[in-house]
């Protein structure tokens, strides 16, 4: 960024190089007559003195502050010439003068043949204006024409810049469109150039004043958009010529508009830094008060000595917060120190040469510097300003995409978990209310049924009881029961096998796979599984007569195996070729059946059964 | 056995299984008790050889009386006697004391016959019950601080074959024949297994209460 600021500024001076006033129309300089000797005598009115005994000569340019101090009024200035050399009769002529401060008429050899506007309060301002003044073929003489100029001007005193205090340049005589030329430039510079930047200025600081109230927070840039605003405002005085009014009232109007232009300064320069000072403000809103207050007080008369306090008082204020300024951003925003360094001391750097200007310690230049390179710094700064305005803004807007993100994010979780403790307070809910029913259960069925299996007279009845609690047991089981590994089943299924068999005296052969796996059994397969075994060695035990029972166990990725075979002597057939019912082979089968697993019983008389049952995984 | 307390709130099941006992332990006094609060008076009051000790009961759960028999009364054996076969309702028990249990609804021959192998030190464990043991010691063992005066019990290795045979279903015989063991080195293992998980249950507590600020003595 600092780098094209840079580039900027070298491009904006080459062209200031190249289209400098002065280096125009030098080749062609001999047939334009420079006149800088004159008679001066003051007189109002509108016709010639005499230029008699109170005539004065004087040198071009004359200026009042140092001829005629403190006069203000009406001057005439008388001038001799001849034909410049090498123009001929038919030649258009021109008269061209570069300074006639506040204004001028022109009579040539008697006769008035120009004037700036109007001579009397309030007097047109053509201080900054270069006048071209034809001069009538007519009335030209190839010698000893008289030029005869009235300026009607202000002494220093009345005025708050040395620029219009009364005065005549140089006047030129020569070829009209040579000196065209040279009154277009000039007029350029002078006058065009500077409405030009004030326009931009003024449009600039709307715009600024704009992005301020839009963005409160960002203060520096209200202020600097009045302070543009009120600058191209103040510019002004140097291309208004007819004002309403007189030069006292309009001079202190002008003068008096400086105090808030330093006020918004200095106010922005500190908000800039990030820095406020209640002290400082008040300071400024009362020296705002107090300015007009003293060129009111000392008077039109005084006008230059008490801006000649003010104005270098002013400077001293801007140099102190630029100061400021800087050593804040050298301290907290190192970045943005050196394009704003630059900028802030060149305007110092004007401002300082201004002030040398007007306390007469160096010449007037061609153009009025201070209002043609003060808005292009200020745009520079304008420039900066907005480009840190929208980094901030990117910045802003990133931070805020970031923080969406986020909150879309974060809404997303709690959404997810919002789900999830959902879900597991159903899941809590539930198992709660299992364990409940399970306890009930227990609590209830369970005392009864096992006060029955003990207090009963029938050993049928408690056989029944005692199943029918074993029944129970499971199904609560399976009520609240959690995935069991298959393993852990086989080794609970093979436990009690191996011990009920045991306990009837019949060996028992189990045989399951040997590695472990990890496969998961639902509570709910491992209950039916279960009362399926049971049945099994059940049946075994009290009807096969068998003396050895083999168990074998296969698993595979999706199924289940259990083979259960006895050498007793089988299931007997019913009438219609189906085996026993009372074996309870089909409430085995349903069971399978439920977990989508069948339930394969073999048997015939003298060969034993065998029961193969596969589930699925 | 001289005194034994029997802990059970049914008054059916309370009758036959005194006379269960009486078939047992001809010799023996029998304290009754309905109530934890009940038994839990009878235990500062009296000294008992055997305890048989229902859990689900009107006032409380039978573990607090194992737990303070346990704590008491260390010689006294405490059997479970439930309805109950789950192991989430038997561990709690066996980590506070007891040394086995029973189950109601089993035939009466059946009962006497486990406590009478019972009163002899050889107490019954299931496959469940042993996976829960498995388990327990080896969350023991993963932890990593164990302050100063913590005792750190450690099954043997034969009492980890044992276990780790049970938890594969290999009934308490097979594994004396696997192993090449008599009966009652077996059941010695499996009481010892049920003491060791009794006292490092009783410092795993006491580590809790201490890290949660509750152990003042």
């Amino acid at each position: 960024m600092f780098k094209r600021l840079a580039l900027t500024a070298a491009a904006a001076l080459m062209w200031l190089a190249v289209a400098w006033p002065g280096s125009v129309a030098a080749a062609d300089a001999g047939a334009v007559r420079v006149i800088s000797k004159a008679l001066s005598e003051s007189a109002a009115g509108g016709t010639a003195p005499s230029f008699a005994d109170g005539a004065l000569p004087v040198t071009l340019p004359d200026d009042w502050a140092v001829t005629r101090p403190r006069f203000e009024g009406s001057v005439w200035y008388r001038v001799e010439f001849d034909r410049p050399p090498g123009t001929d009769a038919n030649e258009l002529l021109a008269l061209y003068i570069g300074r006639a401060c506040s204004n001028v008429e022109v009579h040539l050899n008697g006769q008035r043949i120009f004037s700036g506007g109007r001579m009397s309060e309030p007097v047109t301002r053509n201080c900054h204006y270069p006048q071209l003044v034809t001069l009538p073929g007519a009335l030209l003489r190839d010698q000893g024409n008289l030029l005869d100029l009235q300026v009607q001007g202000h002494s220093l005193q009345r005025v708050a810049s040395r620029q219009r205090a009364g005065g005549l340049s140089e006047i030129k005589v020569g070829p009209h469109a040579l000196l065209a030329a040279e009154h277009a430039n000039r007029l350029f510079w002078n006058v065009t150039a500077v409405e030009l930047v004030s326009i931009v200025l003024a449009a600039l600081g709307c715009v600024m004043i704009g992005l301020g109230l839009m963005n409160r927070r960002e203060t520096y840039l209200g202020y600097f958009g009045w302070l543009s605003l009120t600058w191209g405002l103040l510019s002004a005085r140097l291309w208004w010529r007819d004002m309403p009014w007189d030069n006292g009232v309009a001079e202190f109007l002008f003068c008096s508009a400086f105090a808030p232009l330093v006020a918004l300064a200095v106010q922005f320069l500190l908000s800039y830094a990030d820095l406020r000072s209640r002290w400082i403000e008040n300071a400024l809103a009362a020296q705002w008060i107090l300015m007009p207050a003293t060129l009111l007080l000392l008077g039109p008369s005084r006008l230059f000595l008490a801006t000649s306090v003010w104005y270098p008082l002013f400077a001293l204020e801007l140099a102190a917060a630029t100061g400021l300024h800087l050593v804040v951003t050298w301290r907290r925003k190192r970045h943005d120190f050196w394009p704003m360094a630059v900028l802030l001391l060149a305007v110092m750097g004007i401002v300082l040469y201004e002030q040398a200007l007007q306390q007469g310690v160096i010449d007037a230049p061609d153009v009025p510097l201070l209002q043609l390179a003060v808005p292009l710094l200020f745009s520079g700064i304008a420039a900066r300003l907005l480009q840190v305005f929208a980094r901030t803004l990117r910045a802003a807007e990133d931070g805020r995409d970031t923080l969406e993100a986020r909150v879309k994010q974060v809404t997303a979780e709690i959404e997810q978990n919002f789900a999830q403790l959902a879900e597991l307070r159903v899941e809590q809910v539930t198992e709660k209310e299992r364990k409940r029913i399970a306890g009930d259960l227990h609590d209830d069925l369970g005392a009864k049924l096992l006060t029955i299996v003990h207090t009963s007279e029938s050993e049928r009845i408690s056989t029944l009881a005692r199943e029918a609690l074993e029944e129970m047991r499971l199904s609560v089981r399976g009520l609240t029961g959690k995935p069991m590994r298959l393993a852990d089943a086989l080794a609970d299924w093979r436990a009690e096998t191996v011990l009920r068999l045991g306990q009837a005296n019949i060996e028992a052969d189990w045989r399951s796979p040997a590695d472990e796996t990890d496969q998961l059994l639902p509570a709910r397969g491992f209950v039916q599984t279960t009362r399926i075994l049971r049945e099994a060695v059940s049946n075994i035990i009290k009807h096969s007569g068998a003396s050895h029972c083999k168990v074998r166990c296969t698993i595979s990725d999706r199924h289940f195996g259990l083979t259960v075979q006895d050498n007793g002597k089988g299931i007997p057939m019913e009438l219609d070729g189906k085996l026993d019912r009372g074996h309870g082979m089909s409430s085995m089968k349903h069971r399978a059946k439920q977990m989508q697993g069948q339930c394969l019983v073999e048997s015939g008389p003298g060969y034993g059964t065998v029961i193969r049952l596969t589930l699925p995984l | 056995m001289n005194n034994i307390l029997l802990l059970e709130d049914l008054p059916e099941i309370r009758s036959w299984l005194k006379v269960l006992i009486k078939q047992v332990f001809p010799d023996s006094q029998i304290h009754e008790a309905a109530r934890v609060h009940d038994a839990l008076e009878l235990v500062s009051a009296v000294k008992f050889q055997l305890a048989l000790c229902d859990l689900g009961l009107p006032d409380g759960s039978g573990v607090d009386v194992v737990a303070a028999l346990g704590k008491s009364q260390p010689e006294c054996q405490s059997v479970v006697v439930t309805i109950h076969d789950d192991d989430d309702h038997l561990f709690p028990a066996l980590q506070a004391g007891a040394f086995g249990y029973l189950l109601k609804e089993q035939a009466r021959e059946l009962i006497a016959e486990q406590l009478k192998r019972m009163s002899q030190g050889e107490p019954p464990l299931s496959p469940s019950i042993a996976r829960r043991v498995i388990k327990h010691f080896a969350s023991q063992t993963q932890q990593q601080e164990r302050p100063q005066n913590m005792p750190h019990v450690a099954l043997t290795d034969r009492e980890n074959e044992v276990l780790l045979r049970v938890a594969k279903g290999f009934t308490l015989p097979e594994i004396g024949v696997q192993l090449n063991l008599s009966r009652h080195t077996i059941a010695d293992y499996v009481k010892q297994i049920y003491r060791k998980l009794n006292v490092s249950s009783r410092a795993e507590a006491a580590l809790e209460a201490q890290r949660l600020g509750l152990f003042r003595r």
